[in-house]
């Protein structure tokens, strides 16, 4: 047995038996309790890699190290979290769409995700993010809307299409081993790193601007972004918590891998390429904030706020630590998807995404509204939460890296996205309400985005602090 | 200027693919889709031949199998069922798409010229220019045509542009590898094709360009 191999039964058990068992109210619960198994499963297993143990992979085409098992016990957290949520809210209400479809697409899709962060092969991580595009499509179409037919064609081509460069950029990092005579090449990331001086720096560049244009498209890298804000509003809050928390991740840990490759061919020193995807996430965090002012639709709020903290994560990547990338993953990971899932609940209790039917829900429904109030703090950095940690790490190691640009655009877009943000909130918060709002009942529908807050203000107490110092 | 079989073989591949930007009528696009795939699983198991790498033969035929019979037949299928045989326009007239096609096929060579890489045989220029024309074409179906039909085609085209590119430049992938990268496109294309139905049912046109309910 291969740690791979331990790591997808979970989930595949789950997504057969929500294909075969015809009860949607044992389905939804059975998966939960699933879910929650599978994060024990993956403590278990990939706790010992942080005291430096190597586990057992099926070939040297998979590898996990300590970034890779951070991130894939964050999938599986907020795949957990997320599914959790989704079975309360499917208890509570009829919904429109078959719930169980849900629960199996979201647990092959976990699959695919996991086995992104165990590639030390580039092609064999191409394959497997793709999947996971392949995979979410369906979640997307859940709600079988002709909206929801649009956003995911969109999705579906758009992403395709993106990581079709991907796989070219990919041949182009093979070629580049190969141009000496004589010179096999490989295909595995810990190869490449090694032997990187050696590679054909033109083609290497090459490949690595197909490579982030492909895996940039995924990630939502503006101005390649433009499936995503439809994708976020159409896809089930749950699957939309997923989507944010957890692949983006992917699509971002895929351009981490290069940009190592490319990083250990200058033999350390921040090149053009570095350069390019700092550049790039500055302008994606700008441009994202900028589309914050003017939005009309709750979740394409939020997904425009993913798209500002990609750019961030890109920056991060782009001066070349892994570890602030992972620091600020975690801590957008985890409040963004109580956002996510708190969205949820204020659309279910207003019947509307449109901004300007919401109002007024201090005064029908106050723990949603401080839920949502606290949560937006939890998102937009503001201090004691996790995210001010890692968004202030990421400034200040900007600047230390002399980007004064980069770190001037970054204070620009968080400011403005924190104002304009905070401005929507308030509307949605503060007013009269409409007649036609609905009560939920308050501890099961707030459960999980509390958990979810309490961990992201505890992971801005823990910052600095030893269990951060593992992870590094 | 004399061409080899093999060089001739790389030549018709592009040419095949480069008539398909010539018409609008889905039909014949996927005729001459499936014709150009042909073309090209051939050419793979031409350099499975001259290398004498036996596993390429078993992936030119899964690659025959997949996207010159499969896939084509697949697409003729949702073809006949929603009723479309014209592309009912593209942004671009088709002269000046196939003409641009051309010039593209030239800029491929020019470009094929400066890549440095692994050849084939003494020289993979031709290959490597019929593999950039081929990306060319795909993204230029994609880009102009209308029918979200063709814009699965284009994006077949553009898959197998990188296929010829990996053929040519590189010493072959694993076969795992290329085998899990064909499993993807079909699955891509199976979905894709599902999803017309959909659009179909849900707007009563695959006219991609009125794809714009969802904005800003």
């Amino acid at each position: 047995m291969n740690v791979l191999l331990e790591l997808s039964v979970i989930p595949l058990i789950a997504a057969l038996f929500s294909a075969a068992v015809r009860s949607r109210i044992v389905v939804r619960r059975t998966v939960a309790v699933l879910m929650w198994a599978q994060t024990a499963l993956a403590l278990y297993l990939l706790l010992p890699v942080f005291n430096g143990a190597r586990l057992a992979m099926p070939s040297a085409d998979f590898l996990i190290d300590k970034t890779a098992a951070s991130f894939i016990i964050l999938t599986v957290i907020v795949v957990s979290a997320s599914v959790t949520h989704a079975s309360v809210l499917y208890g509570q209400e009829r919904q429109t769409h078959d719930s169980r479809m849900f629960f199996a697409f979201t647990s092959i899709f976990m699959v695919a995700m996991i086995a992104v962060f165990t590639c030390n092969n580039l092609a064999v991580m191409w394959i497997c993010i793709e999947a996971s595009t392949l995979f979410s499509a369906p979640l997307v179409y859940l709600e079988r809307t002709k909206t929801a037919v649009e956003a995911t064609w969109k999705y579906l081509i758009i992403c395709s299409v993106g990581i079709a460069f991907a796989l070219l950029g990919t041949v182009m990092i093979f070629a580049a081993g190969q141009s000496t005579a004589n010179s096999e090449g490989s295909l595995q990331i810990s190869q490449l790193v090694l032997n990187a001086p050696k590679l054909d720096s033109s083609l290497l560049r090459l490949g690595f601007v197909f490579c982030f244009i492909g895996y940039g498209t995924k990630a939502g890298v503006f101005p390649l972004h433009n499936w995503l804000p439809d994708a976020y509003s159409e896809a089930p809050s749950p699957a939309c918590a997923i989507f944010s928390g957890a692949l983006i991740n992917c699509a971002l840990f895929g351009i981490f891998r290069i940009s190592q490759i490319v990083l250990a061919s200058k033999n350390g020193h921040i090149g053009f390429e570095m350069m390019a995807i700092v550049v790039a996430g500055a302008i994606s965090a700008l441009a994202a904030s900028l589309f914050l002012i003017n939005q009309h639709n709750l979740k394409r709020m939020w997904a425009y706020s993913s798209i500002e903290n990609v750019g961030i994560m890109l920056v991060a990547i782009g001066i070349g630590s892994g570890s602030l990338f992972l620091l600020q993953a975690i801590n957008h990971s985890v409040a963004k998807v109580a956002m996510f899932l708190q969205s949820g609940n204020v659309i279910r209790v207003t019947g509307s995404k449109r901004l300007s039917n919401l109002h007024g829900l201090i005064s029908f429904a106050p723990e949603q509204a401080l839920l949502l109030a606290l949560t937006t703090c939890a998102v937009m950095g503001v201090p004691p939460f996790g995210t001010f940690c890692s968004e202030l790490s990421v400034l200040v190691s900007s600047a230390d890296a002399r980007l004064w640009v980069v770190a001037g655009m970054l204070i620009v877009s968080l400011t403005v996205s924190f104002i304009a943000v905070c401005l929507h909130v308030g509307r949605i918060v503060c007013g009269t309400p409409r007649p036609d709002y609905r009560r939920l009942p308050a501890f099961t529908s707030c459960a999980m985005p509390l958990l979810l807050l309490a961990s992201s203000l505890a992971l801005g107490f823990l910052f600095n602090s030893h269990v951060w110092n593992l992870l590094k | 200027m004399e061409l080899s079989p093999f060089q001739l073989l790389e030549v018709m591949v592009a040419v095949a693919a480069l008539l398909m930007l010539g018409t609008t009528n889905v039909r014949t696009n996927l005729t001459m889709f499936a014709a150009h795939t042909t073309f090209l699983a051939i050419t793979a198991a031409a350099v499975g031949h001259i290398r004498h790498e036996h596993t390429l033969y078993a992936i030119a035929i899964m690659f025959f199998l997949i996207k010159a019979v499969g896939a084509p037949y697949f697409l003729r299928l949702i073809m006949k069922t929603i009723e479309v045989k014209l592309d009912i326009g593209a942004y671009i007239p088709t002269p000046i798409a196939l003409h641009t096609g051309i010039i593209l096929m030239g800029v491929s060579y020019l470009l094929a010229r400066e890549l440095p890489g692994a050849y084939v045989s003494a020289d993979a220029t031709y290959g490597a220019a019929a593999s950039l024309s081929l990306i060319f074409v795909g993204v230029l179906m994609m880009v102009t045509r209308r029918l979200a039909l063709s814009q699965i085609v284009g994006f077949l085209v553009l898959e197998n542009g990188i296929f010829m590119f990996t053929l040519v430049k590189t010493h072959g992938m694993p076969m795992a590898v290329e085998m899990g990268i064909l499993l993807d496109v079909l699955v891509v294309v199976m979905i894709a094709g599902l999803l017309l139905f959909r659009i179909k049912k849900s707007f009563e046109h695959i006219d991609v360009t009125k794809l714009t309910e969802l904005r800003d």
